[in-house]
C-alpha cells in the first residue's frame, strides 16, 4: 500500500506493483491522483543556474549564496511540502531572519486559525465516515477538488454507526453559486446563491432555526433546510474557499451559526485544504495574518519550496514574486521554475521520498518512498541550504 | 458588442489532472482558457459555443473560448476554473478558486492567450540575477 500526496486527504489505500524501479500497475488511484502519478516520468525539473544547467550542488551551493546575499528573503510556498522539509524552512527563516508563508489565501488561513485554536468545533475524517449523517459542501466541491471525499468518508462509507448509508443514514447538501458535481449527487438538496450571498444566507439558517421566516432566498426551501439541520445527531460542515471568500471579515457569523447549531444536534467542521500538506504548515507556523501579497512586494529574493505560485496568484503578487531573483525546489518544470534564476529538483514526496504530512483534518499521515531516486527529497537540500548560509 | 459579468472561478478535476502531468500542454491550455457564459449573455455576444472571447478586468486581460453552461439561468454570472488565466484577471485580494472577478467580455478574433505569454506579462517586470 502506498499514500497519493495528489491532494490533502493523503489516501492510503493505494496498491501499486513496482517492476524494475518503475510503477508497472496502479489501483485505488482518482483522476488527480492518477495525473499525480503519471507526473513521475513528466516534465522533472533539471538543475539550473540562470537558464544553464549545472551539477546538483553547485545549484544547491548557489542558492545558498543568494539567500546569504539577500537582505529581506521570502521562504514561501511549503504545501506541498513534508512537515520535515516546513521544519527545515524555519529553521532556514530563523537563520536568515526570513519571512515565511505559504501561498493559500488568507481567508483561509482565518478559518484554520479558528480550528487549530478550538474556537470552531472540528472532528476527523474517520469521525465523519463513523457518526456522519448530515454533510453540508458550502461552497466547496469535493467530487472535483477531493475527489474520494464522498466514497471514502462523506455520504457513501458504511461507518461504525452509520451502517446504511447514503442509502437511508446519511443526507448530502450543497450550497454553491454553480452546480457543480458535487451539487449534483446532492440532487434534492442543492441551495443555490448568489456570489457574496453566504452571510445572507447564514441569516437566513439562523432565523429558520429560531423558528422565524428567513428573509432571504425561498422560504420554503430554506425552512426545509433548517428542518434538515435541526433534526441532524451528527452534522459536518466542509467549507470551500468560496464561502470563505464571501465572507472574508464576517467568519464570526459562521461561528455564529455553528454555536447555534450545536445548541441543537453535534456540530463540526472539517476544512477542505487543497495540497497535501497545506494543514501540516498551518499547524507548524501558527501565524495567521502572513500575508503573502506584502510579503512578496517586500522581498529581494525568494526561495519557493513546494509550490507554482506564479501560476497560482494573482497578476500582481505573482509579478511581485518574478521581480526577484527565485530560487525554486521542485520535483517538475512550472511556470516558476521557468521563471527562476537557480531550479534545484527534488524528489517527489510519497514517491520517491517519505516523510510525515497532516490530513486537512489535522490527522499525521507518514509515507515512505516506493521507488528508488538519485534525487535528494527537498528535506535533504533544505539542510544543505541550511548548513551553507 | 460587449457585456459585463461577474466571474466566479472553480476546481475541475480534469484540469487539476492535466496540471499535475505538465502545466505546458494543449490539454492543460484547453481545460483553462475558457469561459462558461448563460445562454443568454453567449446570445447578446453574438457567440457560438467554440468561439473566442476577449476578457477584460481591470487587472487584465485574456483571450479564452466561450461555452455555454449545462447549469440552471445565471445570465450576468460567468464561470471560469481556477488557473494562470483567471489569475490574470483576478485582484489582489482573490482567493484561489471561488474569487469573484468583475468583467467585461467582447468577442474576439485574436488567438487564446498561450502559456507562455501569461509567464511574459508576469515577467515584464521582472528583473533576473
Amino acid at each position: 500500500m502506498a499514500i497519493c500526496t495528489g491532494c490533502s486527504l493523503l489516501c492510503e489505500d493505494i496498491e501499486l506493483t513496482v517492476k524494475d524501479g518503475d510503477i508497472s500497475h496502479v489501483r485505488n488511484l482518482c483522476r488527480k491522483g492518477h495525473g499525480h502519478y503519471q507526473a513521475l516520468l513528466t516534465e522533472r525539473a533539471r538543475p539550473m543556474i540562470d537558464g544553464k544547467e549545472v551539477a546538483l550542488d553547485q545549484a544547491i551551493a548557489k542558492a545558498a549564496e543568494v539567500l546569504h546575499s539577500s537582505k529581506a528573503p521570502l521562504l514561501c510556498g511549503w504545501s506541498n511540502a513534508t512537515l520535515e522539509a516546513q521544519t527545515a524552512g524555519m529553521s532556514i527563516a530563523k537563520k536568515l531572519g526570513a519571512s515565511i508563508c505559504d501561498t493559500s489565501p488568507p481567508c483561509l488561513g482565518a478559518l484554520m486559525e479558528r480550528i487549530i485554536s478550538g474556537r470552531i468545533p472540528t472532528c476527523t475524517l474517520d469521525d465523519v465516515r463513523n457518526f456522519a449523517d448530515v454533510s453540508v459542501f458550502w461552497g466547496s466541491d469535493p467530487s472535483n477538488s477531493h475527489p474520494r471525499h464522498l466514497s471514502r468518508f462523506s455520504y457513501y462509507p458504511r461507518g461504525e454507526k452509520r451502517q446504511k448509508s447514503y442509502e437511508e443514514e446519511r443526507t448530502c447538501i450543497a450550497v454553491d453559486v454553480r452546480k457543480s458535481a458535487t451539487a449534483t449527487l446532492c440532487s434534492n438538496y442543492y441551495f443555490r446563491m448568489q456570489p457574496g450571498g453566504d452571510g445572507e444566507f447564514i441569516e437566513s439558517i439562523l432565523a429558520t432555526l429560531d423558528g422565524r421566516i428567513p428573509k432571504f432566498g425561498d422560504k420554503k426551501r430554506m425552512i426545509e433546510l433548517g428542518t434538515i439541520l435541526r433534526k441532524a445527531e451528527y452534522g459536518v460542515i466542509f467549507p470551500g474557499i468560496g464561502m470563505l471568500y464571501s465572507l472574508q471579515n464576517r467568519l464570526e457569523l459562521f461561528e455564529t451559526l455553528l454555536a447555534k447549531l450545536n445548541e441543537i444536534a453535534t456540530f463540526k467542521v472539517v476544512p477542505m485544504v487543497e495540497r497535501f500538506n497545506s494543514r501540516g504548515f498551518y499547524q507548524l507556523l501558527h501565524a495567521p495574518g502572513n500575508s503573502l501579497a506584502a510579503a512578496a512586494k517586500g522581498c529581494d529574493a525568494a526561495l519557493v519550496v513546494g509550490s507554482d505560485p506564479l501560476a497560482e496568484l494573482p497578476l500582481a503578487t505573482a509579478r511581485a514574486l518574478a521581480r526577484v531573483p527565485l530560487i525554486v525546489i521542485d520535483p517538475h518544470r512550472s511556470l516558476t521554475v521557468d521563471a527562476a534564476s537557480v531550479v534545484i529538483p527534488s524528489a517527489i514526496s510519497g514517491m520517491e521520498a517519505g516523510g510525515t504530512a497532516l490530513r486537512t483534518d489535522g490527522v499525521k499521515i507518514s509515507f515512505e518512498p516506493i521507488i528508488e531516486s538519485d534525487l535528494p527529497s527537498d528535506e535533504q537540500i533544505l539542510a544543505k541550504i541550511l548548513e551553507a548560509i | 458588442m460587449e457585456t459585463a459579468v461577474t466571474i466566479v472561478t472553480f476546481r475541475d478535476i480534469f484540469q487539476d489532472e492535466a496540471a499535475k502531468k505538465s502545466k505546458f500542454t494543449d490539454e492543460f491550455r484547453d481545460l483553462c482558457a475558457r469561459i462558461l457564459l448563460d445562454k443568454q449573455d453567449m446570445a447578446s455576444l453574438g457567440l457560438k459555443d467554440g468561439q473566442k472571447v476577449r476578457v477584460q478586468s481591470e487587472v487584465g486581460s485574456v483571450i479564452v473560448i466561450a461555452k455555454t453552461s449545462d447549469d440552471d439561468p445565471h445570465p450576468g454570472l460567468a464561470f471560469m476554473t481556477f488557473s494562470p488565466w483567471s489569475n490574470q484577471l483576478a485582484g489582489e485580494d482573490a482567493c484561489m478558486s471561488g474569487a469573484r472577478i468583475a468583467a467585461k467580455l467582447s468577442p474576439s478574433d485574436e488567438s487564446v492567450t498561450q502559456i507562455s505569454e501569461l509567464l511574459q506579462r508576469m515577467r515584464a517586470q521582472g528583473i533576473s540575477t
